[in-house]
């Protein structure tokens, strides 16, 4: 599946919020709380999530869960614990990087989602602020039936009884070359017109004033 | 055919001194006199380019029509006896380009994409001459002739093909595809243009090459029923014949659906590499449609269930052209 096929789920990204120790105007701790919303009454099954990094040292991935059908209250659970995105948080490698989160990395099954909270550390004080951009999450498509009818075409064993009836390897080419040709034919349309303005074979005057 | 008696009759050519040259003009001089040399190379290009299974009978059409468009492109010029009120008459003038024009069309078969263009565009060009022949001497050697010497809006000598010709020329070809005419008559009916309409370029093409495909088309379906068939035992079943059928018309439909899909997207910004594959996924998915197991899985279904009786070759040739032609686009 080429990467233009997906979109990202339409979801709202609440301003980071940074958590303080003491008073409001205290060091930061170095630790930021973005919170996504998916929207309302539509649970995301979770295909990937990316992001770009500006400056975010470790990232959490929390997920809010609700299993469909059970009226059980929606549980947190983290699904990615302080995953590195700088090689070491003082200097410039990685801070800037596009990363992507799989559900292969995941350690909960991402279905269900109606929430995705990321908690962003940066321990180290070189940097003046720090957060993620350009988050998208990526729902999984539903698989398109090509697997139905390929394996369809790889069920060579099951011959069924083809006793008195003509081969279907001959039957089967010659129908495709009927429809190759076919093809053929209608890929060459032309959109050219030769200027008929009758309605129908009939070029009344009281006719052609409605058209 | 009368061309050939005239040369035949021993009148000497125009331009060829009388009597026998002496030995001493050598042999060599005398071919370059007469041209032989380009005569023959032109002849063996079109052969090389036409690759007929008749080599003999090309060769004997090939010569038979240079000398038919020399001795009009001189027309009143000779003393070989013409016809005695000089050049031909418009009606039979039509009847030679259409001749002339159908030889084209027979050299190269639509698959080759190229050589079968060029030969559409050369016989366009021969059937749009209205009036008499504007130049004298006009050669049908090739592509680049006819496209130095006509204008670009399609033809100096009209505005486009008369419509009564081209029917003609897409009744011919379906009579020498091997199509019955009870068969290409409703082809045509999507086909045909009036006498009095002009038919430009892009129709012509489009015509005739969907004529030449359609031939392709039906003696295909002839050999599918002697597929179908047994041979000793008379017609096939009518249930085996619609089930074959109907998955020929299942995978049309799936990759005309495709196609329908994909025109859908067009207003949102789909990029061209993604309706590529959306394309390929849905001709994957007709052509399975038609793979030996589903079809060989349709016809056991058949004989188990399908309606009784037999269908002869005929219907089923009608049954399989109208698959075919209710896809063909009505020119308008």
């Amino acid at each position: 599946m080429s990467a233009e096929d997906r979109r990202p789920a339409s979801c709202s990204i609440k301003p980071p919020v940074y958590l303080h120790i003491g008073d409001a105007d205290a060091a930061h701790s170095g630790v930021c709380v973005l919170d996504v919303c998916l929207p309302l009454g539509k649970p995301v099954d979770i295909q990937e999530i990316t992001f770009k990094n500006y400056y975010t040292a470790y990232v959490t991935v929390r997920l809010l869960r609700r299993s469909p059908g059970h009226e059980a209250p929606a549980k947190w659970s983290t699904a990615l614990r302080d995953l590195p995105l700088m090689d070491n948080p003082h200097t410039e490698g990685g801070s800037q990087d596009y990363c992507s989160v799989h559900r292969a990395q995941m350690q909960v099954e991402p279905d269900h989602v109606t929430s995705v909270r990321l908690i962003l550390r940066q321990p180290s004080s070189a940097w003046l602020t720090f957060s993620l951009e350009q988050i998208q999450i990526f729902p999984q498509n539903p698989e398109k039936e090509v697997s139905d009818w390929l394996s369809d075409l790889t069920l060579g064993d099951q011959h069924p009884d083809l006793e008195g009836l003509p081969d279907p390897q001959t039957v089967s080419s010659s129908l495709q070359q009927m429809w190759a040709l076919t093809e053929v034919m209608q890929s060459n349309q032309t959109s050219a017109s030769i200027g008929r303005y009758d309605v129908d074979g009939c070029y009344d005057i009281k006719l052609l004033s409605l058209t | 055919m009368a061309d050939k008696e005239k040369r035949r009759s021993g009148a000497t050519p125009p331009g060829m001194p009388e009597g026998n040259a002496t030995k001493s003009d050598s042999d060599r001089e005398f071919l370059s006199r007469a041209g032989v040399g380009e005569l023959l190379r032109g002849a063996i290009l079109k052969m090389v380019e036409a690759r007929s299974d008749d080599p003999i009978g090309f060769l004997a059409d090939h010569f038979c029509n240079l000398a038919s468009v020399s001795e009009t492109g001189t027309a009143g010029y000779s003393d070989v006896d013409h016809f005695s009120d000089g050049p031909l008459s418009a009606g039979a003038q039509e009847q030679q380009h259409l001749n002339r024009a159908l030889w084209h069309l027979r050299l190269a078969h639509h698959s080759q994409r190229s050589a079968f263009s060029n030969n559409v565009r050369v016989a366009y060009d021969l059937l749009n001459l209205t009036g008499p022949l504007r130049r004298s001497g006009e050669v049908p050697q090739g592509p680049d002739v006819s496209c130095t010497d006509s204008p670009t809006e399609g033809g100096g000598g009209g505005g486009g093909v008369k419509g009564g010709l081209y029917t003609q020329t897409l009744q011919c070809l379906c009579s020498e595809g091997g199509v019955p005419a009870s068969t290409s008559a409703p082809l045509l009916q999507r086909l045909h243009c009036q006498d009095h309409e002009a038919v430009p370029y892009d129709i012509f093409r489009h015509g005739v090459l969907t004529c030449a495909v359609f031939s392709d088309y039906i003696r295909q379906a002839q050999r599918l029923y002697a597929e179908v068939c047994c041979p000793d035992e008379g017609p096939a079943s009518r249930a085996l014949c619609l089930s074959v059928l109907g998955t020929l018309k299942e995978a049309l439909e799936t990759s005309q659906g495709c196609e329908a899909n994909v025109c859908d997207n067009s207003n949102m910004k789909v990029n061209s590499c993604l309706e590529g594959n959306v394309k390929a996924l849905c001709y994957l998915e007709a052509s399975a449609k038609i793979s030996p197991y589903r079809l060989g899985q349709a016809m056991a279904g058949a004989q188990a269930r399908g309606p009784g009786g037999n269908m002869d070759a005929k219907e089923f040739e009608n049954a399989a052209a109208e698959l075919f032609i209710t896809r063909v686009k009505v020119v308008s």
